[in-house]
This record gives C-alpha cells, sequence and structure tokens, in this order.
C-alpha cells in the first residue's frame, strides 16, 4: 500500500514536472524556438550564445540528418519545428522537395559564398566536413592506401575495411558517389562495401575499430580523427588520414545545411536564429568549440591544425542533386541496410 | 502472497452448478465491459496498425522490401540467438534452480538473491560494461554471451517456484520405486518443471526480439536493431514498417506458445506451500566445482557489468559529473515511469476485474487481447504512435501523454499478470459477507477489496515502473522535445563512445531498479 | 411471532428455472434447516432472502418489513441479516478481532469488550482474537464467521452450508458449538445444507426442497416418521420401501404384517419401514444374511428375505453379530407409514445411500 501511494505521489509530481518542462517562455512574449537538431552538440552551444544575444529561448529535439527530415515532412503543416539543422545536405534536400522550406533570407544568403548554398537558395550551408580515409598508421603505410574511394570495393580490401551504413554521413558520401559516378557503378561499388567491410555504428566506432587494428582503414569524416587527437588520442593514436583530394568522391566535402521550417509559426525569430548560425558570432562558436567541422562564412577562420579548406580539392557537386532516398534504395539492394 | 492463500480460500469445490458462480456468468456489466474494451483497443493499435499498414503498402512494394539479402540476415541472425539464448538460459536456469531448491550447496539464501539480482541491470547496461572492457564481445559469440547472462533469470525464477510447490511425495515414490537420483530427476521432476521452464524460456525469446541497446552496442543486427537503422534513414518510412510486420508477426508465433503453456501450466502451480521440505541431494566431492561454476555465472553476470560501470564512475574521462543534468534526468525517468506505473495499473484493472469475475468468450477475448504488448517491441510501439498522432491526433504528438500511453500499451500485461492473480484471491463471496454485514459498495472496495488487491497492485505497478525507467527505444521516438530519460542520456553518451559519461547513468538506472526488482522476485516467490 | 416469510418466490438463471413458486414461514427464535440435493436451488433461495440476489417474482418480509416484493428492493446491506458462508469466508487480511468487528458501526470496532463476548458465544478462547484467518483451524474458522455475522445483532442469521468443508471430527463438535451459540444469542436461524443428519439434528424445523420447489416443512421428527412421499422419505433416512396390500390398519408385505400408520386407506401401497424397525430374532419371516457393515455404535445387516425375496436393511446394535450367510428371522417393530400406489407394481428400493448429493 506504502509503495502505491509513493507511486502516485511520485507520478503527481512528475505530471507537474512535465507541465512546468512543455510550457513555452515564461515572463518574455518572445516566442520560444523548436530546433531540429541532426547535428553536434555544439550546435546547442550556439543555441544557447544565440539565447543570450537575443532572448529567444530555444529547444532542442535531437536525431538523425533523415530521421528528423522525414519527421518534418511527415509532421507537414503541423510541425513544431522551426529550423532544421543537419549534418550533411541530402537531408536538407529532401525536406526541401516537399516543399518544407521557407527561403533563407537575402542578408543571412549574403553571409555564405555560393558553393556552400543549393541553387534555389532555400536553405543554407552553415559548416562543412571532408571525407577521409582513416588507416590504422602501423598496418598500412601511404604507398598501401588506394587512389580512390571506389578502390575500397576491389577484393584486396575484404575484411580489412569498415564504415557505418546507417548514418547520415556514409549516406552522403554514397550520394557524392553516384552524383559523381553514376548508379550503376555506384550500386557494384556499393555490393563490393558490402562484401568487403565491417558496418559499425558512427565513425567513432569505425576510428575506434582501425585504432585497435580490427580493421586497416575506414571511411570517415575528418573531425572525428581532429577531436580526438585534439582531447586524448585514446582513439586515434594508431589512426592516420588521407585526403583523396583530386575531385576524387573521396574527397568529398559534405554541407551542414541550416533551413526555416515553411510550417513554423515564428518565421521572423526562426530567420533570424538561421541568420546566427551562419553569421560572424555563430560561425566563430562553431570554430572555437573543438567541434573541427570547418566554419564557411565568408572571412571564417578555422583552426590552424586543420587542413585548409581551400586545399580539399573536392569533387564538384550540386548539393541540391544529393538524392537521400534513392541511396537508402541502393544501399538496401546492396544489402547494407 | 500467504495473506490471501489462507485455507479458508484455497480450496473452493469446482461445482459449477453453484449459484454464486451461475450468477456471475450472467450479463457483463456495460459500464466495465465498455471500459475494458476500451484497454484493450488501445492495447492493440499497433498492432492493427501494423497490418494495416503492410496492406496499404501493396504486394510488390512488400515483396521489394522483404525479399532481399538483408532480410534474410536478419531472420538468421534473430532466429540464432533467440533460440540459442533460450536453450542456454533454460539449461543455466533449471540446473541453478535445483542446486539452490534441491542440493545442499552451501550458501543457497545468497545464491539465491544472487542469481536474481542480474533483472535490475538492463540488459544494454550489462552489454555496456562488456563492450566498454573488450571489444571481443562484439558479433554473435559475445551477444549469447550477454543477453543469455541478463535474460536467465526469467527461467530461474519460474522453475525454482515450481520447485518449491513439487510434492517431494512424487519423488519420494520414485525413488522407492527403484529409480535413482537422476532418473527420478528426468523422469519425475524435469517434466513437470516442463510448463515453468519452457515459460520461462518463451519469455526470454519475447525479451530478445524486442532488445534493442544491448544487441545495437555488440553490432549484432536483429529485427529490431534493423528498424531502428532504417527508423534513422527514413524516419517512419515503409521499410521500417515491413521490417515491423516480420518482427511482429515473430513475437505473436512465440506469444501464442507461451499462451497455450499458460494453459497447460496449471498442475504445476497448484500445489502451492507444499507441507514438508524435499531431501537434499548430497554434492558431496562436486561441491567445489559446482561452487565455482555458480562464481562463474555471477561473475559473468554480475561481476563484469558491475566492475566495469565502478571502473568508468571512477576514473570517468569526462570530467566532473554534471549533477544538474543527472538529477532532472533521474526525476524525468522517475516521474515518468511512476506515471506510466499509475495509468498502466488502471488500465488493467477493469479487464482484470472483468476476466476474473465475470469469466466468458468475450471477457477472455478481451483479455487476451491485453497481452500482444508482451509480442510487441518498444519500436513497433512507437512507430505505430509517432505515425497515428502525426495523422490524426497532432494534439497528442510529441507529449508526455503519448509517451505514457506507449508505456502502457508495452507493460500492460506486466500490471495484468499480478492483477489478475490478486483479484482472483479474492472470492466474491466475501463481497456478499461485507454487504450482509452493512459494508456499502464503496465501503467494501476500501475495506476488502482493496486491501486485498494492494500488493498484488503494487507488484504490477513496480514491474511496469521497473520496465519504464529502463525502456530506450519508445523512449527515443515518442518523448516530447527537450525531454531525456537516464536511459536517452545514457543512450546518447554509450553511443558516442563516451563511456564515462555514460556510467552515471546506467549506475542510477540500476540503483532505480533494485527495489523493484527486489519487491518483484519476493512476489514472483511467494505467488506460487 | 414470524421473522422471515417468503411468498411465491421464483427466480430462474436465464431460461432455467431454480425456484418455483417458494412458500416459507419462519418464527422468531427458532432454527430452519432448508434440506435438498445439490442444485435444488436452496442456496439461491438463501441469496434471496439475503438481498444477494433479486427474485423474479414473490414477496420476502422480515417480521412485518417487507424487504422484497411491492415495488421495494432492500439492499442487502440494509437487511440486517448475518450471513455465514461455506468454508467461512473470513476476511484474509484482518485479524479475527478485526473480523469480528467488521459489521458494527466505527466507533463501536474498537471494543474488545464486544469480541470478547462474541468469542466466548461460539466458544472460541479470547487469545483467538488477534490471530489470523490462515491460523485458525477450519472449524475455529467457521465459529469466527458465526461470531461475526452475530455481532451487529441481526434479525436473522442465515448459514450456507457451513459445516460441509469440516473434517468429520471437527464438524460434530463445530455443529453443537454452533446451535448453542445461536439459541444463546436467541437468532433466528436459517441452514441450508445437504446433509440429512445435520438438518434433523440441528433444526427446530427442516424445509425440504426438490428440484427448485418446497415439498415438506416439518418438524425433525415429523419429517422423519411421516414423510410426504417416497422420494423424502429416501432423502431423509435410509428407507426400506416395500410393496404392501393395505387392509383395515394392517399392510402385508414381504416382512409379513405391519402395522400402517394413519391414514392408510385399503388396497395396493408403498410403505417405509426404516431399517431400525426390522428386529433379527427367533421368530418371523426368514432371511439370509448377506453383508454386515459394522459402525461400532450399531451396525447395518442386509439381508436377502427367503425364498427369493427382495434384499432389505437392518440396523442392529453393536453387540452379538450375525455372521454373513448365516439364516435368521425378521420382525419389524411399530407402526409404518405408507403411500397409496397409483399405477402398477412398486419396485422394491431400499436406499443404501442416504443423501445421494456431493
Amino acid at each position: 500500500m506504502a509503495v502505491a501511494a509513493g507511486l502516485v505521489a511520485v507520478a503527481l509530481s512528475a505530471a507537474a514536472c512535465g507541465d512546468a518542462g512543455s510550457g513555452s517562455g515564461s515572463g518574455s512574449d518572445k516566442p520560444t524556438l523548436t530546433l531540429y537538431n541532426a547535428q553536434h552538440d555544439f550546435v546547442e552551444d550556439m543555441a544557447k550564445d544565440f539565447t543570450a544575444k537575443t532572448g529567444i529561448k530555444v529547444e532542442v529535439r535531437s536525431g538523425d540528418d533523415f530521421e528528423l527530415a522525414n519527421q518534418i515532412v511527415q509532421e507537414g503543416s503541423a510541425s513544431p519545428a522551426d529550423v532544421f539543422v543537419t549534418e550533411n545536405s541530402p537531408a536538407m534536400s529532401l525536406v526541401d522537395s516537399k516543399g518544407g522550406f521557407a527561403r533563407v533570407d537575402d542578408t543571412t544568403l549574403a553571409q555564405i559564398p555560393d558553393s556552400f548554398e543549393p541553387s534555389n537558395k532555400n536553405w543554407v550551408g552553415f559548416a562543412a566536413r571532408s571525407t577521409v580515409l582513416a588507416y590504422n598508421s602501423t598496418a598500412l603505410k601511404p604507398a598501401d592506401l588506394p587512389a580512390s574511394l571506389l578502390d575500397l570495393a576491389q577484393p584486396k580490401w575484404k575484411g580489412k575495411i569498415g564504415f557505418a551504413p546507417a548514418g547520415a554521413d556514409f549516406q552522403a558520401i554514397v550520394s557524392a558517389v553516384v552524383a559523381t559516378s553514376g548508379e550503376a557503378a555506384a550500386e557494384q561499388w556499393l555490393k563490393g562495401l558490402n562484401t568487403n567491410g565491417k558496418k559499425y555504428q558512427g565513425n567513432t566506432a569505425v576510428m575506434k575499430a582501425v585504432n585497435a587494428g580490427e580493421i586497416q582503414a575506414g571511411v570517415i569524416y575528418h573531425y572525428y580523427w581532429y577531436k580526438d587527437r585534439a582531447e586524448s588520442g585514446a582513439n586515434s593514436k594508431n589512426v592516420e588520414l588521407r585526403y583523396f583530394g583530386n575531385a576524387d568522391p573521396g574527397a568529398f566535402v559534405s554541407i551542414s545545411g541550416a533551413g526555416v521550417v515553411k510550417a513554423s509559426k515564428h518565421q521572423e525569430e526562426a530567420q533570424q536564429l538561421v541568420a546566427y548560425l551562419t553569421g560572424k558570432d555563430g560561425q566563430k562558436i562553431l570554430a572555437d568549440s573543438g567541434a573541427m567541422e570547418y566554419a564557411i562564412a565568408d572571412g571564417a577562420t578555422n583552426n590552424p591544425a586543420l587542413k585548409p579548406i581551400a586545399d580539399l580539392d573536392p569533387p564538384a557537386v550540386d548539393p541540391a542533386k544529393l538524392n537521400g532516398p534513392r541511396v537508402v534504395e541502393l544501399m538496401q539492394r546492396a544489402g547494407l541496410l | 502472497m500467504t495473506l490471501t492463500t489462507a485455507p479458508s480460500t484455497a480450496s473452493r469445490p469446482g461445482g459449477g452448478a453453484r449459484p454464486s458462480s451461475r450468477r456471475r456468468r450472467r450479463r457483463y456489466p456495460r459500464a466495465l465491459l465498455a471500459t475494458s474494451t476500451l484497454v484493450t483497443l488501445i492495447a492493440l493499435i499497433p498492432l492493427i496498425f501494423v497490418a494495416v499498414y503492410t496492406v496499404g503498402v501493396g504486394w510488390d512494394e512488400a515483396l521489394r522490401l522483404l525479399v532481399r539479402p538483408r532480410i534474410g540476415e536478419l531472420l538468421w541472425n534473430t532466429t540464432r540467438l533467440a533460440l540459442a539464448c533460450m536453450a542456454l538460459s533454460a539449461v543455466i536456469g533449471t540446473g541453478a534452480a535445483w542446486l539452490v531448491e534441491r542440493s545442499d550447496l552451501p550458501g543457497r539464501r545468497i545464491w539465491n538473491v544472487l542469481l536474481v539480482v542480474p533483472l535490475a541491470i538492463p540488459a544494454f547496461v550489462n552489454s555496456f560494461g562488456w563492450v566498454s572492457v573488450t571489444a571481443a564481445v562484439e558479433g554473435y559469440g559475445g551477444a549469447l554471451l550477454i543477453v543469455t547472462m541478463s535474460y536467465f533469470p526469467l527461467v530461474y525464477l519460474p522453475v525454482s517456484a515450481a520447485l518449491r510447490g513439487l510434492d517431494p511425495a512424487l519423488e519420494e515414490t520414485a525413488n522407492a520405486l527403484g529409480n535413482g537420483r537422476w532418473r527420478t530427476f528426468t523422469r519425475v521432476v524435469l517434466p513437470q518443471l516442463r510448463p515453468a521452464m519452457l515459460g520461462g524460456a518463451l519469455l526470454v525469446g519475447l525479451h530478445l526480439l524486442a532488445e534493442f541497446g544491448a544487441l545495437q552496442m555488440l553490432r549484432f543486427p536483429t529485427f529490431t536493431t534493423a528498424i531502428y537503422d532504417q527508423y534513422r534513414s527514413t524516419f517512419n518510412g515503409p521499410a521500417a514498417n515491413m521490417l515491423a510486420g516480420v518482427l511482429v508477426l515473430c513475437c505473436l508465433l512465440l506469444l501464442l506458445g507461451e499462451l497455450r503453456l499458460r494453459g497447460q501450466a496449471r498442475y504445476a502451480r497448484l500445489g502451492a506451500g507444499s507441507p514438508r521440505p524435499a531431501a537434499r541431494a548430497r554434492l558431496g566431492i562436486v561441491t567445489v566445482p559446482v561452487l565455482l561454476a555458480l562464481a562463474a555465472l555471477i561473475t559473468l553476470a554480475l561481476g563484469v557489468p558491475l566492475g566495469s560501470l565502478a571502473h568508468w564512475l571512477i576514473t570517468g574521462s569526462s570530467t566532473a559529473f554534471p549533477v544538474d543534468t543527472l538529477l532532472t534526468t533521474t526525476a524525468t525517468s522517475v516521474g515518468l515511469a511512476a506515471a506510466a506505473a499509475l495509468v498502466t495499473s488502471l488500465l488493467a484493472l477493469p479487464v482484470a476485474w472483468l476476466c476474473v469475475r465475470h469469466p466468458g468468450r468475450a471477457s477472455t477475448l478481451l483479455e487476451r487481447g491485453t497481452y500482444f504488448g508482451n509480442a510487441l517491441p518498444g519500436i513497433v510501439v512507437a512507430l505505430a504512435l509517432v505515425t497515428i498522432s502525426i495523422r490524426y491526433t497532432e494534439t497528442l504528438y510529441q507529449t508526455v501523454p503519448l509517451l505514457v500511453i506507449g508505456y502502457a500499451i508495452l507493460f500492460l500485461p506486466r500490471a495484468m499478470v499480478s492483477l489478475r492473480a490478486a483479484i482472483a484471491q479474492v472470492p466474491p463471496v466475501l463481497d456478499d459477507v461485507a454487504h450482509a454485514l452493512g459494508a456499502t459498495r464503496t465501503g467494501t472496495l476500501w475495506r476488502v477489496t482493496l486491501p486485498l488487491i494492494a500488493r498484488g497492485l503494487g507488484a504490477g505497478a513496480a514491474l511496469v515502473f521497473l520496465a519504464a525507467v529502463t525502456e530506450l527505444t519508445a523512449t527515443l521516438l515518442l518523448s516530447p522535445t527537450g525531454t531525456e530519460t537516464l536511459a536517452t542520456e545514457f543512450w546518447a553518451n554509450s553511443s558516442n563512445i563516451e563511456y564515462g559519461a555514460a556510467a552515471p547513468y546506467a549506475a542510477l538506472m540500476v540503483l532505480i531498479s533494485a527495489p523493484a526488482t527486489y519487491l518483484l522476485t519476493r512476489e514472483a516467490r511467494n505467488s506460487r | 411471532m414470524t421473522a422471515l416469510t417468503v411468498r411465491g418466490v421464483t427466480k430462474s438463471f436465464g431460461s432455467v428455472p431454480v425456484l418455483e413458486g417458494i412458500d416459507l414461514d419462519v418464527p422468531a427464535e427458532s432454527f430452519t434447516a432448508v434440506l435438498g440435493p445439490s442444485g435444488c436451488g436452496k442456496t439461491t433461495l438463501l441469496r434471496l432472502i439475503a438481498g444477494f440476489d433479486d427474485p423474479d417474482g414473490g414477496t420476502i418480509s422480515f417480521g412485518g418489513e417487507t424487504v422484497y416484493g411491492d415495488g421495494r428492493a432492500v439492499p442487502a446491506q440494509r437487511r440486517r441479516v448475518g450471513y455465514v458462508p461455506q468454508e467461512g469466508a473470513l476476511f484474509p487480511h484482518l485479524d479475527v478481532a478485526a473480523n469480528i468487528t467488521f459489521g458494527l458501526p466505527r466507533r463501536a470496532r474498537a471494543s474488545r469488550d464486544r469480541v470478547a463476548e462474541l468469542l466466548e458465544l461460539v466458544g472460541l478462547d479470547a487469545a483467538v482474537a488477534g490471530r489470523h484467518p490462515h491460523q485458525l483451524s477450519g472449524g475455529q474458522q467457521q465459529r469466527v464467521a458465526l461470531a461475526r455475522a452475530l455481532a451487529p445483532r441481526p434479525s436473522i442469521v442465515l448459514l450456507d452450508e457451513p459445516f460441509s468443508s469440516l473434517d468429520a471430527g471437527l464438524r460434530e463438535g463445530t455443529r453443537r458449538a454452533v446451535a448453542q451459540a445461536l439459541r444463546a444469542a436467541r437468532a433466528t436461524a436459517v441452514l441450508v445444507t445437504h446433509d440429512q443428519g445435520e438438518a434433523l439434528s440441528l433444526a427446530d424445523q427442516v424445509a425440504v426442497m426438490r428440484a427448485g420447489r418446497l415439498v415438506q416443512l416439518d418438524a425433525p421428527a415429523t419429517l422423519y416418521r411421516s414423510p410426504r412421499d417416497a422420494a423424502v422419505a429416501r432423502f431423509v433416512g435410509e428407507a426400506v420401501l416395500l410393496p404392501a396390500t393395505i387392509s383395515g390398519g394392517v399392510a402385508s408385505c414381504a416382512l409379513g404384517d405391519v402395522a400402517a400408520r394413519e391414514p392408510a386407506p385399503d388396497g395396493p401401497a408403498e410403505i417405509l419401514v426404516r431399517p431400525e424397525q426390522i428386529l433379527l430374532g427367533a421368530t418371523g419371516v426368514r432371511a439370509r444374511v448377506t453383508d454386515v457393515s459394522y459402525f461400532g455404535h450399531d451396525a447395518a445387516v442386509r439381508l436377502d428375505l427367503l425364498p427369493g425375496g427382495p434384499a432389505v436393511t437392518a440396523r442392529v446394535h453393536g453387540h452379538d453379530l450375525p455372521a454373513p450367510g448365516t439364516e435368521v428371522r425378521l420382525t419389524v417393530t411399530g407402526d409404518a407409514p405408507s403411500f397409496p400406489v397409483t399405477t402398477g407394481a412398486v419396485p422394491v428400493t431400499t436406499s443404501a445411500e442416504v443423501p445421494a448429493a456431493r
């Protein structure tokens, strides 16, 4: 009986808690924005700074690129989301293709180079990351490394490589392969990868496996390695990075996008947030956050440890053309999903 | 439940012709029937959704999504893991139960406790404990080891209860007929333990099919983890829902087996409270090896995960404890779980009452309907609720009530089992007696019925609470923006391989689960 | 004064009639047993009197007050009946004292005096007050159940087969204690039972029920000596029923000439001889002993009448028993009631298994 009474009391207090949590900004008449964040924690730091500067509160719902993108599409006009930020652009294209974004303010677009924006300007890039091959420096010498990402499908890499197929990161890279080499070649390549590779949950796990010698090399983004090196190097001391360059699909630079959700009832404030993310203050927080992703605004300075963004020599890919759902279908066919 | 098995109520004559039972077979009370129907319909939402969705996807698309190598791989993985884990759990659980109940094993009381404690460690925390120490446990072998260590108590508990209820006279008779101890065990004891053993093993199977966190961490893909991967790639797309359909079919298969067993299980449970304890087998020279084996079992099941947890707590790479976050997530978890316990118990009450007090075809059907929660992985329930709420009930979308409804659907069977047993032990004649003594309907409820079912109600609520505190997948999908529970925070940190940061959340989950686990096992022990 | 009046009460469950017009009067401070085989509707009748169920028709009155009928239906909790169900049905979560005081007003529940008084009334030690039901024997539980029923001083006490679940050894003592307590409390009691010995030994009057009807209501001795028909005769005790021809108050039958009790119109009839009326001796009709069941205090001797006559049972003292196979002679002592036969020959029946219930 006492247990039951206790539970009831706790339940009631919890219900009260829940009410307080979901209540909108008390005291001020400024709305609370809901940010669907598929990016890392640094976006939350940016949001906090935004709140400090504008007094507009931001609630963050975390998820993965396509999870949240599909969610916004499903939610349609009822979406509670005001702003959406992703790690990779295919998820932005998905929302955009369903007419889910409001056009970004011109002043905001002016802060970012055109190459980091889709042609229709319905969303805007605010960060970028480069594809790399992380390899175990004791198992492989630079001379052993493949010249192209596509080479990893060759039988000689069987059992030696790894990647994280369920994540949007890898799927973005696949979409770049599709964009540069065509669907048929991409599918062949995916089948090869399915035979050769081990599948991991996320890039950190891939890097860890490379570091431990479980696999010799893995496809990841650059910043996982820099971040770990900057902290302790515990998961990267045996790992070196190979930048493919040379306009290879393996040199693909993925754009993290930000957009104002069309269903947002706080358009003005949402535009403010996107402007902040791409503006001087936001970009500075990004660059200083230790996230090691590239800040891309005109005039932004990145951590000197990073390979300069100008030296990456990526393939020319229109971000608007990267097709997420088609890539998932291809990967399902190849057995990776 | 020593209280409610007083000799006065223990043996009701089965005379179906007694007018009191005839009276109960009359029409169903309308309000009760309506409430129960509503509850059952809520419980069936995900199942109906999956069925309707599958039909809606169409044959060609379904075929495209289902007939591909990945599905074969998942089916193979899921089957071999489930079957092997069920078999291992049955062997370990039964063996350990026999040692504790029927042999002169030293320290039986302590072993008895230690063999149940693994239930307080959620499988994904156990998995975390292992994988943060060695990557060698990734893959099939490690997955099998870890899930078995997490779930074998589900067999141990019912089998040891059955052993305790077994009339030793049967074994003595077998001995007298010239059977040795081993032959007596295989020919007399084992057949009688079968219902308990199989029931426990099927429960293990159902848990396994729904298991997400542990297997995801061990990189062993099964249907449940694949659904989550699909969800991450496509939100609630058709591929995820088709996989859910296959998974539900597997679960229903096990559930059917479990339901059939439940019918036969009776004779094993009837012999409650045997008057005298059975003679214990002498272990003799095998005492030491047996002790070592049990110690090894406990080391694997408890030592490694708890040790590793302690290690990460102490050496935690991620600086100081985020006390604020810890406190708020704990409050959220406890609050949500308590709300789930309350709501689920309240939902279970009318159905349990109907099926015990007004047995009949309709009430049986309604009761069975609530059992499907047992066969529905959290991810399936969550997917259904997300899609339905987006389309039809926007006001519920991303709210605490929807999350609590999800918990209720998942955990209704747990509340039902305890409540049914409790209500069944309150004979209706007590109501008559109370009425004759002048007590009103409400008076009878407060003075007789509630005190008598309080323990069952509490046990059921504790079970739900325990399950909800550690629930991961439904919480990930259904919780409102900004709501973080211990399980989701733990998951976020351990997914980023930030083991030190994840450890405090895991420790808190274990701490919160412990009392409920204790209550649960005490109840399981006494109720048979 | 009449404490309970039942008039024309009917009840059916679905299409199955259970009670078909019951009339019953229970005098105040009397003990009435309702006797019948299982399924005859006696428990239903008790439940209707208690108010747990409503009749389909008829009236039920307590003293002068109608509790059911004429548009009134007083609910059970306001009828002030005491109810002692099968197996006692003590509240398992309450101790003996709390069980006994359950029906008392809130303020009176704390009083230990009333508990002690009632425990003494039912012949239990005051020390059991603090025990829980599962710590009591079956007989003790029944006594506590009675004490609980008597505590609010009910106008009428209803007992539903309260002794049927007790061991034979406990049953007799519990019966006596309950009967004494009921008399001491000057309660009006209605006991439902299928055990004719229980009904005859405890009650002031016995109502025999059969298939939803009340067939006979009489004092125990009258019922036993003058049952209304052969079926009642068999039901209330062991009976030897023989075809006979009655002429001038004498019945001629296989046991010779037997005095026929009035009324005994001339003509073919069936007569009822109780086994204890059959004496073994040196004179009378011949019979061969086939079987002897020895009970200590007495014995049942089964005999075949010679030559080739029907089988009868005699109840004799336990000493000096004949061995099976020996030939004896039988006479009948006392008079025997008879039932006129309407059609054809009457088969000889000896009801060996008295009440065939359970």
